[in-house]
This record gives C-alpha cells, sequence and structure tokens, in this order.
C-alpha cells in the first residue's frame, strides 16, 4: 500500500464512525485524523494539514455547516465531505452552495467515498 | 337807752304808770313803790288799787273806766295810802300813747302829790294860791321841770307860753315861737295830718292827740306825740289849749325797732316750718303761731278751751299720753313723734318736742312745744323703705348680677343673682373673695382693668369668664360707674356683670364663620367678583386676581365692566346693567353664560360667568362667579375630535357600542352596530328587532344572555346574525353591568363583527386538523427518521467496516489483523443494530423487560453525565438532589435512561426559549410512600398549559415544531411497564415538573408476565404503520 501524507480529517460525534472511517481511508491510501467534535478539530493542529474534511451535519455544539462557515471564515479552502445520517435533500443545496464537495447519507458505499475524497482533492 | 328812760322816770316828780291798752297797769315806777310800798308785782294788774282810798276807789276806777272807754284822759284827785298807812291827796292824770292808725298801744299817767295843796286849800285858800304870779312861777318850774314840752296855746293856735323844753328844742326866744305860725316847725308831711287834727280839735273841742315830726333847732326832724288839752272858763269856753308833747323819737324808734321786731319775731314764729305754741301744764294751748291756727282751724280762743290731746290719733293716744305723763313728772323734755288730726280730719305725723317752762320754784308752769310736720317725711320714709324693699327686689329679678364696691376695688354687695351664680356667699364673696370665680386666664386682665378704671375715676368695662357654681366658665361683660359725694370724690363703685357668653360665642362663631367664609373666598378656584348696583367692583378674591391680573386694590373701586370685559363687549354690558337696575328684567341673572373677557395685559379668553343677586336689603349688589373655561373649551374640542375618533375607529374595526337599561328595556345602539345589523340608523332598538336577525340556532343563546343580564352579571357571547340572502356574520358581544346615577341597571358593551376571523379561523382549524394528520404524518415520518438514524448508525459502520474490512484483504499482502478488526467491528455493529430493532420491538410492544437491578441514583449521573455537554451549551443551571440510600428498583435500566434522557432534552427544550430567568433544573429522586422510588425534574421552562396535561402524554402530540411527539408516550409506557407512573405538572413558578415513580420491589419482577401496559391506540396505529411499511 502505498503511504499518501494527505490528510484527510474525520470530525463526527458518532463513535462508531470514528472507529470505522479512518481505517477505510487509510486504505484508501490517505492518512486520517478523527475528531469527536468541531471545537476538537478547530482546536487542533491539522485544521490547515487538513487536505479533506469529512464532515458529519449533525453534531452537538457546533455543527457541521458551522464549522463550514468558520472555515470560510478563517478563508480555510479545505474541500469538505458532508456525512449524514438524516435526509439530506432540504440542506444539500445549501451546503453545496457553501462550497461542500459533496455530501453522503449513511450507509454509504466506501466508493462513494473514494470518488467523494478524489473530487475533493481535483477541486483544489 | 332805756335804763336812761326808767332812770328818768323814776326820777319824776311823780308816781308814774304805764298800762295797756285795756288799761291793765303793768308798771310802776320807783317812786310808786317807795310810796306805796308795794312791789311792783303787787301793784301790777288790779293790785294798785287796794293802795286807793276806799272812799275815792269807786270815782277813779269810773273816771279810769272813762278814760280807757273813750281814749279820753280824765284827771282826778284821789287819796293814794302811803306805805306807812297815811293818806294823801294825788292827781291822777293819764294819757294815751297811740300808734300811727290812733289805735291806743299804752297809758301812762303821772300821779302827783297834791296833799299839801289840798290841805291848804281845806285850810283856807291862800298859801299855795298866793299870787297868781307866784302861782305862775311856781306852776311854770313844775311845768319846766316836766320832761315834756308844755305850751299854752290860745284857740287861735297861737303860743301863748312854752316852757323851757320847747325853746331849747326849737332854740328860739319866746317871743319868736309866739311868731311862729301854727304848725310852722312840723315836718312838712305831717303837718297837713296835725293841722287837720288841731281844727277837728278846735272845732269839737275835744281833746287834740297827734304824733308828728317837730324841727329841731338844729334842722334835725324827732318824733313827738302832742297832745291837747282844751282850758275852759266856767262857761265852758275854750279859753286856753294845753299842749303837751313828749319826745318820742327814741320811743318811736324803739317802738319801730320793736314793732319792726316783733314782727319779724311774728315773721319767724309763722315762717318756722312748725307749729309752735305754749301749753298750759294741762295742756292747753296759750300762744300759738299762724301754723297752729291754720292747721287745727281754730281761732285762738277756742284752743286755749280745747284738750289737745283730742287731736291725737287714737292708736297714738296711749303711748303720747305715756310720754307726756314722764314728762310732766319729770319736768324732762319730751320729744314724740304721733299723728294729730288736721281740720279736715285727716291725720299726719308730727314730730312734738316739748320743753317745759319753770318757774323760779321749778315748777312746771307751762310748755314750750313744737310740732314738727313730719307727715311727708314718714310717708317718704315709708316709701323709701317701700321703695327699698323694691329696690333690693328690683336689683334681685334684674337679669343682671349687681355689684357695689369700695373706692379700693375691694367689692362690698353682691345682689342674689350674683351670689346664686358664684355659689358663695355674700361673706365668702365679699372683698375679693370673688376673685376666685374668675377664670385664671382672665384674672390678670381683668384686675389691670379694674385698676385701670379706678385710677381713671370715670365709668369702664372689661369681659372676663366668671365661673357658675356648678363649675362652668361664661363669659360676662363687667361695667363699673362711680358715685361721687358733694365734693366730687368717689365714695363708691356700682356695677353689673352681663352674661355675654352667648353673644360671645355667637360672635367667635361669627368670626370663625367670616374666617370660614374669607377663607372659602380665598381659596376658591372660581373668580368671585362683587358688585354695586352702580356696577363698581366691591370685592374681588385671589383667584380673580390671578386670572385677570389685577390685584384687589387695583380692581376695587372700578367699574366691572371697565377692569374685566373687553372694550369691545363693554357698551352691550352697560346697557344691559343699565336695563336691569331700571327695569328689573335681566337677562343675564341666575344662568350661566359664556362669554369673552379680558385680562390686564389685554389678552383676552373665554369665561364662564353666572351672576347672581345678593338677597339684602337696599340698592341691589351681585356676586359674579367666573371660570376661565379656556382648558374647557380645549377639552371639549379634544372629546369632539377623539368622538370623531372613535366613530372612525368602531367603523374600521367594525365594533359598535351599545348601551341597555334593563328595565325598561331601552336599547341604544352606535351607528356602527346599525351597519353590522344591516339595519337603518336610528330605527329604535328592541329585543324583537334583535331577534330577526339573530341566527335562529342562536336564539336560545339570545334568550340566555337576556336573562344573565337581567340577573346582573357580566356576558360575553359569540352568535351568529343571519342576514337577507341567507348570510352569515359572526358577532362577538361583551356587556359590563353598571348602575348609573338613578341606580338603574345598565349594560355598557361593544358588539364587534368578527366573521372575518371566525372564518379564517374555521379555516386555520381545517389547516391544523390537515396539519395535524400531516404532522401525524410527519412525526411517522420523523420516527421513522428516528429509527432510520438509529439503525442507521450500526449500518453504516457495518458497511465502512466492511468495505475497509475487503480493502485490506485485497491489500499486497492483505491485512488479516486489520481485517479481523473490520470484520470484529461490522460484527459488532450489526448486533447493535439488532439491538435496536428489538428495543424498537420492545417499544411496541408488550414484551417483557429486561429486569436487573438498577440503581436509579447511578443511572441519573449517567445520564446527567452523557448531557452536560448539551447542559453547557445550552446555558442550563442543573442541580441534582439524589437521595442517599436510595434502594434498588427493578426494571430495565437502559429504557429508564432513555426515559429520563427524554424528560431531560424536553426539559432543556421547555428552556431553550426562555431569556429572562435563569434556565435552571432539578433532578430529584427520593423514596416515595408504598415503596416507591420517585425521581422529578423540574424546569423554569414555558411551563404546561395544564388544559393540555393529559394530551402531553399522547403519541403524536407535540407542541415543538420539530418534535416528532415520540418522547412520553413512549416514556409513559416504558414507566408503566415498569408497573410506575409518569405524569406532569405545571410549577407554581415558571416551568413545569415531570415525575416518574415506580415500585423498588423485586417480588413480582422476576417473573415474565406484563402487569399490563395500557394499551393505547396511537401506539397500536404506529405498530401497525410499522408492519405495513
Amino acid at each position: 500500500m502505498k503511504i499518501n501524507c494527505t490528510l484527510i480529517s474525520v470530525v463526527d460525534d458518532d463513535e462508531s464512525v470514528r472507529e470505522s472511517l479512518p481505517d477505510l481511508i487509510r486504505e484508501f491510501g490517505f492518512t486520517a485524523r478523527a475528531f469527536p467534535s468541531a471545537e476538537e478539530f478547530l482546536a487542533s493542529d491539522c485544521v490547515v494539514k487538513t487536505k479533506c474534511l469529512i464532515l458529519d451535519i449533525e453534531m452537538p455544539g457546533m455543527s457541521g455547516p458551522d464549522l463550514q462557515r468558520e472555515l470560510a471564515r478563517r478563508r480555510q479552502e479545505t474541500p469538505i465531505i458532508f456525512i449524514t445520517a438524516h435526509s439530506s435533500e432540504a440542506i444539500r443545496p445549501h451546503l453545496l452552495k457553501g462550497g461542500a464537495v459533496e455530501c453522503l447519507i449513511k450507509p454509504f458505499s466506501d466508493t462513494a467515498l473514494l470518488v467523494a475524497i478524489n473530487a475533493a482533492l481535483r477541486a483544489k | 337807752m332805756e335804763s336812761e328812760l326808767s332812770r328818768l322816770v323814776d326820777a319824776l316828780p311823780g308816781l308814774v304808770w304805764t298800762a295797756l291798752p285795756d288799761g291793765n297797769i303793768d308798771f310802776f315806777n320807783q317812786r310808786w313803790c317807795e310810796y306805796t310800798g308795794l312791789s311792783l308785782d303787787d301793784s301790777i294788774g288790779s293790785g294798785w288799787e287796794a293802795s286807793i282810798h276806799p272812799e275815792d276807789l269807786s270815782e277813779l276806777l269810773e273816771c279810769r273806766r272813762f278814760t280807757l272807754d273813750s281814749g279820753e284822759p280824765r284827771e282826778i284827785e284821789a287819796r293814794l295810802r302811803r306805805f306807812d298807812g297815811e293818806y294823801r291827796w294825788f292827781f291822777f292824770r293819764s294819757s294815751p300813747l297811740t300808734d300811727t292808725d290812733r289805735r291806743v298801744v299804752r297809758w301812762c299817767g303821772i300821779i302827783t302829790d297834791i296833799d299839801r295843796q289840798m290841805r291848804a286849800a281845806e285850810e283856807g285858800s291862800g298859801h299855795w294860791w298866793r299870787s297868781r304870779a307866784a302861782r305862775e312861777n311856781h306852776f311854770r318850774s313844775i311845768v319846766d321841770r316836766l320832761p315834756a314840752f308844755v305850751t299854752l296855746m290860745n284857740p287861735n293856735g297861737e303860743a301863748v307860753l312854752a316852757n323851757r323844753q320847747v325853746l331849747e328844742y326849737f332854740g328860739a326866744t319866746l317871743d319868736e315861737v309866739k311868731g311862729w305860725e301854727n304848725g310852722s316847725t312840723i315836718h312838712p308831711d305831717d303837718r297837713p295830718g296835725a293841722i287837720a287834727a288841731w281844727q277837728r280839735s278846735v272845732e269839737t273841742g275835744e281833746s287834740f292827740g297827734f304824733e308828728g315830726r317837730h324841727r329841731r333847732a338844729d334842722g334835725v326832724y324827732r318824733w313827738f306825740q302832742m297832745r291837747g288839752f282844751p282850758l275852759r272858763d266856767s262857761e265852758g269856753r275854750i279859753v286856753l289849749w294845753y299842749l303837751l308833747q313828749t319826745d318820742v323819737e327814741n320811743h318811736k324808734r324803739t317802738e319801730e325797732a320793736l314793732r319792726a321786731s316783733e314782727q319779724n319775731l311774728r315773721q319767724i314764729i309763722d315762717s318756722i316750718p312748725g307749729l309752735v305754741c305754749t301749753m298750759s301744764p294741762a295742756g292747753a294751748i296759750e300762744h300759738q303761731n299762724q301754723q297752729v291756727l291754720d292747721y287745727f282751724g281754730r281761732t285762738a280762743e277756742e284752743l286755749r278751751d280745747w284738750a289737745f290731746t283730742d287731736a291725737v290719733h287714737p292708736d297714738d293716744l296711749q303711748r303720747v299720753i305715756e310720754v307726756l305723763t314722764k314728762s310732766i313728772t319729770t319736768g324732762t323734755l319730751y320729744d314724740i313723734e304721733h299723728r294729730c288730726r288736721r281740720a279736715d280730719g285727716v291725720y299726719r305725723w308730727f314730730q312734738v318736742r316739748a320743753l317745759p317752762v319753770r318757774d323760779t320754784d321749778n315748777r312746771v308752769t307751762g310748755w314750750y312745744v313744737l310740732l314738727i310736720d313730719i307727715d311727708d317725711r314718714k310717708r317718704a320714709e315709708e316709701a323709701l323703705r317701700a321703695s327699698e324693699r323694691n329696690l333690693t327686689q328690683i336689683i334681685n329679678t334684674i337679669p343682671t348680677l349687681a355689684w357695689s364696691a369700695r373706692p379700693d376695688g375691694s367689692a362690698e354687695f353682691f345682689n342674689q343673682h350674683y351670689v346664686d351664680y358664684l355659689g358663695l356667699s355674700q361673706e365668702q364673696a365679699q372683698e375679693w373673695g370673688w376673685t376666685t370665680a374668675v377664670h385664671p386666664d382672665d384674672l390678670n386682665s381683668l384686675a389691670g382693668a379694674w385698676q385701670h378704671i379706678r385710677a381713671s375715676e370715670e365709668p369702664g368695662e372689661s369681659e372676663a369668664r366668671l365661673r357658675r357654681f356648678d363649675g362652668e366658665y361664661r363669659w360676662f361683660l363687667f361695667r363699673a360707674n362711680p358715685l361721687r359725694d358733694e365734693s366730687g370724690k368717689i365714695v363708691k363703685w356700682y356695677g353689673t356683670n352681663t352674661d355675654i357668653d352667648d353673644r360671645k360665642r355667637a360672635e367667635e362663631e361669627l368670626r370663625r364663620s367670616e374666617a370660614r367664609k374669607t377663607a372659602i373666598l380665598d381659596s376658591a378656584l372660581d373668580c368671585i367678583v362683587t358688585i354695586d348696583h352702580e356696577g363698581h367692583i366691591t370685592e374681588f378674591n385671589p383667584a380673580a386676581e390671578r386670572t385677570f391680573g389685577y390685584c384687589r386694590d387695583e380692581a376695587v373701586g372700578k367699574r366691572l365692566a371697565d377692569v374685566i370685559i373687553p372694550p369691545s363687549l363693554r357698551e352691550g354690558h352697560r346697557q344691559g346693567f343699565t336695563r336691569y337696575l331700571a327695569t328689573g328684567e335681566a337677562r343675564v341673572l341666575g344662568k350661566r353664560v359664556e362669554l369673552t373677557a379680558a385680562r390686564a395685559d389685554g389678552s383676552e379668553f373665554p369665561v364662564e360667568l353666572a351672576i347672581s343677586r345678593i338677597p339684602l336689603e337696599g340698592p341691589p349688589s351681585f356676586t359674579g362667579y367666573l371660570r376661565d373655561i379656556t382648558e374647557r373649551r380645549l377639552a371639549e374640542e379634544e372629546l369632539r375630535r377623539s368622538e370623531a375618533f372613535l366613530a372612525e375607529g368602531q367603523r374600521l374595526s367594525r365594533t359598535g357600542s351599545f348601551s341597555w337599561r334593563v328595565a325598561t328595556e331601552e336599547i341604544t345602539w352606535s351607528e356602527q352596530v346599525y351597519s353590522i345589523f344591516e339595519l337603518e340608523p336610528d330605527l329604535p332598538v328592541t329585543l324583537g328587532l334583535l331577534g330577526s336577525r339573530v341566527h335562529p340556532e342562536d336564539i336560545p343563546l339570545l334568550c340566555d344572555m337576556v336573562e344573565r343580564a337581567k340577573a346582573g352579571k357580566d356576558f360575553e357571547y359569540e352568535h351568529r346574525l343571519l342576514l337577507p340572502e341567507n348570510r352569515i356574520k359572526y358577532l362577538h358581544l361583551v356587556g359590563h353591568g353598571t348602575r348609573n346615577k338613578l341606580g338603574e341597571l345598565e349594560y355598557i358593551g361593544a358588539v364587534q363583527d368578527v366573521t372575518e376571523r371566525r372564518l379564517s379561523e374555521e379555516a386555520l382549524g381545517k389547516v391544523r386538523s390537515e396539519l395535524a394528520h400531516v404532522a401525524r404524518v410527519t412525526s411517522l415520518g420523523a420516527l421513522t427518521a428516528s429509527i432510520a438514524h438509529e439503525v442507521n448508525q450500526p449500518l453504516s459502520g457495518i458497511v465502512t467496516n466492511a468495505s475497509t474490512c475487503l480493502r485490506m484483504l485485497a491489500a499486497d499482502p492483505p491485512n488479516i489483523d486489520g481485517a479481523r478488526e473490520t470484520a470484529r467491528r461490522t460484527i459488532r455493529d450489526g448486533n447493535r443494530a439488532s439491538e435496536v430493532i428489538t428495543r424498537l420491538r420492545a417499544l411496541f410492544s408488550k414484551e417483557d423487560i429486561t429486569t436487573e437491578r438498577v440503581d436509579l441514583n447511578e443511572a441519573t449521573r449517567e445520564v446527567i453525565a452523557l448531557s452536560l455537554g448539551e447542559l453547557q451549551g445550552t446555558r442550563v443551571m442543573l442541580r441534582s438532589e439524589l437521595a442517599n440510600g436510595l434502594p434498588p428498583v427493578a426494571g430495565d435500566r437502559v429504557q429508564l435512561q432513555q426515559v429520563i434522557l427524554n424528560l431531560l432534552r424536553n426539559a432543556l427544550d421547555a428552556m431553550s426559549a426562555v431569556e429572562d430567568r435563569p434556565r435552571q433544573l432539578v433532578i430529584r429522586t427520593e423514596q416515595d410512600e408504598g415503596d416507591l422510588v420517585r425521581l422529578t425534574m423540574q424546569d423554569t421552562g414555558v411551563g404546561l398549559d395544564s388544559q393540555n396535561l393529559e394530551r402531553l402524554f399522547d403519541a403524536f402530540y407535540t407542541t415543538k415544531s420539530s418534535g416528532m411527539g415520540m418522547g412520553l408516550s413512549v416514556c409513559r409506557s416504558i414507566i408503566e411497564r415498569h408497573r410506575g407512573r409518569l405524569w406532569a405538572a405545571p410549577n407554581d413558578g415558571p416551568g413545569a415538573t415531570f415525575s416518574f415513580s415506580i415500585p423498588h420491589g423485586f417480588e413480582g419482577a422476576m417473573g415474565t408476565h406484563n402487569l399490563g401496559a395500557i394499551r393505547e391506540p396511537a401506539v397500536t396505529d404506529a405498530a401497525k404503520v410499522m408492519r405495513k411499511s
């Protein structure tokens, strides 16, 4: 497996997601970090390093879209892939307009995720 | 003079006697007494007769009688016994003394001793008459010695002879005297009378008697008594006249003096204001003055024989006699008062004083009596006494307190009223005792005033309060008047104290009422101005000063018109006033009129004026009340405007107002109500009219409303109107009952056309129910979403992990460990998913709960720990009061935690919008009675509507816009499966409290039997729905 230094951060309050998704991402060949909340992500040193952000929408405290706005405010143009357990039909357009690359509904296939990641990295 | 005369008389060579006009001889000279040897007393009266020779006595007496009767003296010789008893011849001659009226007042006589001559004549007629010349000489010497003027005149009146006295007196020689005309020496005033008397005598031959004045040699006139005796010859012809003239000047004077003095005395006696008399010892009145005669109405003679005691009043007689007797016996003066009867029979009081007259032996020979008519005095005394009694009565009756005081101010006398008033005795009040009754506050000023009055010696007055016998103080006016004696010195003060208490109180009342009146006038908000009949201002109160800008002194006296009425209107006012005074017709009196007035600065403003006539006698005066109505005008304007607004507002809001007088069924509508009812405005409104428009189905409502109204309760109704063309209007009606000023029940209310609102409400209602339906559907959606979410998590994990696993296995070399891990996770997640399903099924089925020993406190703490982030994020202050020693409960830990979490989440949601108070959450666990354990969750959120408390636990009931309405129904079923109870209640303050209690015992929970979850229809529906999908 090739080791890629591209850091992809996962921000999700769901433990199982933080458990499973980074492994998958590593299998893709990326480096992955997981954060239980947007605040912790912001507090970390990965904000700038993160090349792609996989972001849960509904989180207590700062939500996904909140983090998106925050990053935009910081002019941190990190591509964001939203993931959500809820139907995103209503907010999908907003999120995409806000600069999100994709919005995936759980459960999503690994393929869908990879496509989204690639799209995100390419867009960058 | 008298002694000289008597010496003279005693010296005369003859025995001289005088007698009273009645012949009673009351005087003999000394020679007589020496010759006869008789004393004067023995001689007078008729005592001398004893000395006359008995043989001669009768002739002598006869001669005397003749003389007395005729007034013409006769001479006679008679023998007079000498002291030794021897008789000698004497020549008795007498002559009368007359007064100016020719009445005899006295006789006088000379008795000359002619014994020798007589004897000589008896012996022979020789010795004595030797010669005519000798005889003449002898005679002449006698004549010359006589202390009288002797003149011999021939019948023609010429003097033939005159004795020496004559010649000496006239200072002339005989020859000169002879040559005088008859009567030439007589005083001119007396001459005519003398001459006439002489003529008469000459003619008649009677003796001549006259008193007249002769001029002496030195020219002085002296009175003489002239007596002329004719000497007749044997044929009876008068040959000579003997003229004897005695100088009676002194006598005359004395006589006159005596007469005058007698007259004086008489007058005095007669003018003594009293009856003066002398009384004999027997009581006969001997001498008296005129008053006596007048009083008793008797003559002197009658009185003499009259017993005086006859005139004494019978009642006094006894007393009088006693006193008289005593006086007589003791010989002392008596002094007695008794009544004497007057000539007319009337008795009068006299004071009778009598002085006894004693003789030399001290025997009482008579009384000098003085009677003083004291009748008037007595009556006066009686009257005085009566009047004094009267006066005392008056003094004691007059309704004032009367008193007298000494000049030093100390009180002497108090009338009965005074004494009664004070309740003191005379003795207690006298001197200064009365001052104890004076009010302490007034004492000093009264004392000072009294002192001042006394010092000024003028009448004065002062006011003070005097204590009555019962202790009450009353105001009195003290008045004092001085009484002076003849020298003007003040001897006494008299005073009266008049009760002025009522007046004082009235004065006080008046003062207070005056002050009140003035205060009222001064504090009145209205301007009060009074004017006299000429329209001049007499009063101008402070409010008027403020309103018009004049001070009182400026305004008083000026014409009202000139002060407050604008120039343009003055004429009109003046005319009106003049007309009133002339005709009595008043257009303005007694009414309120609005007019324009002017202030001092000229600005004009509207006023309301009311003028009334002051109802007193005399020329008319008027009171005007003025009020500045500028503000009122503005307010009126405001009101008009606001009424217009109201009408507009009513129109815009489609609300009308009405009033309904229940008793009389009078209903008044505003214009808008008519418009709402689509009736002609101004139609009289009756309940019948109402009924005609009200929707038939709502008529009962109307009747009910009327009933309610009659009972006086407020009402609020909504009912429909049925209008032409079957249109319906919805009305909202409110009525509020009041009592109007007559006490009648009157409703004031509003009617609003709420048709549009109602319609929209109905529409809304429909939409709501649709929405509710949708919501229900949406909840299911939400439920599904929730379930999906719950399942999604593990599914997502599974997919991810599985994908990862594949990739790991596909790697070169394959990551076996990683794959194993992911596979493991996959299984786990699968299990989790299954668990969720199981749980869900359990939720919606009757399956037993998993029973274990649950420490509720521990479970609660875990839930709290899980939610800390949320609590902090939503700024909620959490307080947990978890009871110690809480017994464990038998139950499904997870489910119970779900309930707790749900309740917590609900509480947070309820407080999410609260800003004005702290968001506080209290979680409490405690042991409940009956083996129960209770958990309560209390928040300070929006609270609960108590009407919807039960509906809370309905499935799909939610007040949250994004809620799914699952929570509480699920919670309840969980708790009920634990054989517990879940309920909610609003707090006393803000927020709500949710509580559940479950039995803690393990008995009966070990089994699998379900003690009955209550089947809820909604749950069944959900299950059905789930099965379907």
